[in-house]
């Protein structure tokens, strides 16, 4: 009886493999959102104010921690912690995340730290557009957001990057977690 | 698009084949549980919804490919689930072929997730 079942999950997580998708959880979007938010309030701190970027940076660390963490997981519940779709998720990351990290450590270098901000949420954005292909329209939309946003934020003075990239990792992510966990996702809330 | 790697090739030896709710726990108490959808558990249906629950829509012809089925068996199974509200099938022309392309309705993903929970909870109950 139990073989049953679990012959008959598997079954429904190859048919979802071969199909190609993967379904991003909202509980992942609603994580990065707070830990975003958090980096936002932290590096709006006039005492802290100095050190935005080594807060961002180590949001950044936590972020990819908690979404890997909760896609493994739902991967892990599915029986495969590394199945296919969820390579296609990483290969369509990677490109846009690999490029971020050059770029800040390029801009770092120069000095050019203003460009930073535009060039994370720009990036990501770009990567989030190339997962809609494997998950769902909607981490497009979320992705085209990110795109605008960044490419906002090169125009904005210094002192609203914060709050842009606040608007972005923190914001976007928290609102679109909310909308994928309503409408893909009933079971995860 | 979808690869010709099928479902069909990959599960002959592991995907339920055996029909009916003895392979669900309370057996034909089972046929009576408000959670147990006979019209999901069949092979190609419950396929046809696993994948629609991954993928905003899918072409007949994908679905074809995707689990080796001929065209009449495909359609019967897609308007079972058609008929039932589970899918809808909006039917368009593409370089002047006709195209099919089947979504899941709001009522398929809650039976389909509702099949879900009946298949963890029984896996649950028997490990316990």
């Amino acid at each position: 009886m139990e073989s049953h079942a679990v012959a008959t999950l598997r079954y429904i997580r190859e048919s979802m493999d071969a199909a190609g998708g993967v379904a991003v959880p909202g509980s992942a979007g609603i994580a990065l959102g707070a830990i975003g938010l958090a980096a936002a309030l932290l590096a709006s701190t006039p005492a802290l104010r100095s050190w935005w970027l080594l807060i961002w940076l180590a949001a950044a660390v936590a972020g990819v921690a908690a979404g890997g963490a909760i896609m493994a997981r739902q991967s892990a519940l599915h029986g495969a912690l590394f199945g296919a779709p969820l390579r296609k998720l990483v290969l369509c990351l990677l490109p846009g995340i690999f490029a971020g990290a050059v770029l800040t450590a390029v801009h770092w270098q120069s000095g050019n730290l203003h460009a930073i901000p535009g060039t994370w949420l720009l990036l990501y954005g770009c990567a989030l557009v190339s997962t809609s292909a494997p998950t769902a329209r909607i981490v497009g939309v979320l992705g085209a957001l990110f795109v605008t946003l960044g490419l906002v934020a090169f125009w904005l003075p210094d002192e609203l990057h914060i709050v842009a990239l606040g608007a972005g990792f923190g914001g976007l992510h928290l609102v679109f977690g909310l909308l994928i966990g309503r409408k893909r996702h009933g079971r995860q809330g | 698009m979808v690869g010709r790697a099928s479902v069909r090739a990959r599960s002959e030896t592991t995907a339920p084949r055996r029909a009916g709710p003895a392979a669900v726990p309370g057996g034909g108490r089972a046929a009576h549980d408000a959670s147990f959808d006979r019209l999901v558990y069949e092979r190609v249906r419950l396929g046809i919804m696993s994948a629609l629950a991954v993928r905003e829509e899918l072409s007949f012809s994908e679905l074809k490919a995707l689990f080796e089925v001929s065209d009449g068996n495909l359609s019967a199974h897609a308007r079972k689930l058609e008929e039932a509200g589970y899918l809808t099938c909006a039917k368009s022309f593409e370089a002047r072929r006709p195209k099919s392309l089947y979504r899941l309705t709001a009522v398929g993903r809650a039976a389909f997730n509702r099949y879900l929970d009946h298949v963890e909870s029984v896996i649950k109950a028997t490990r316990r």
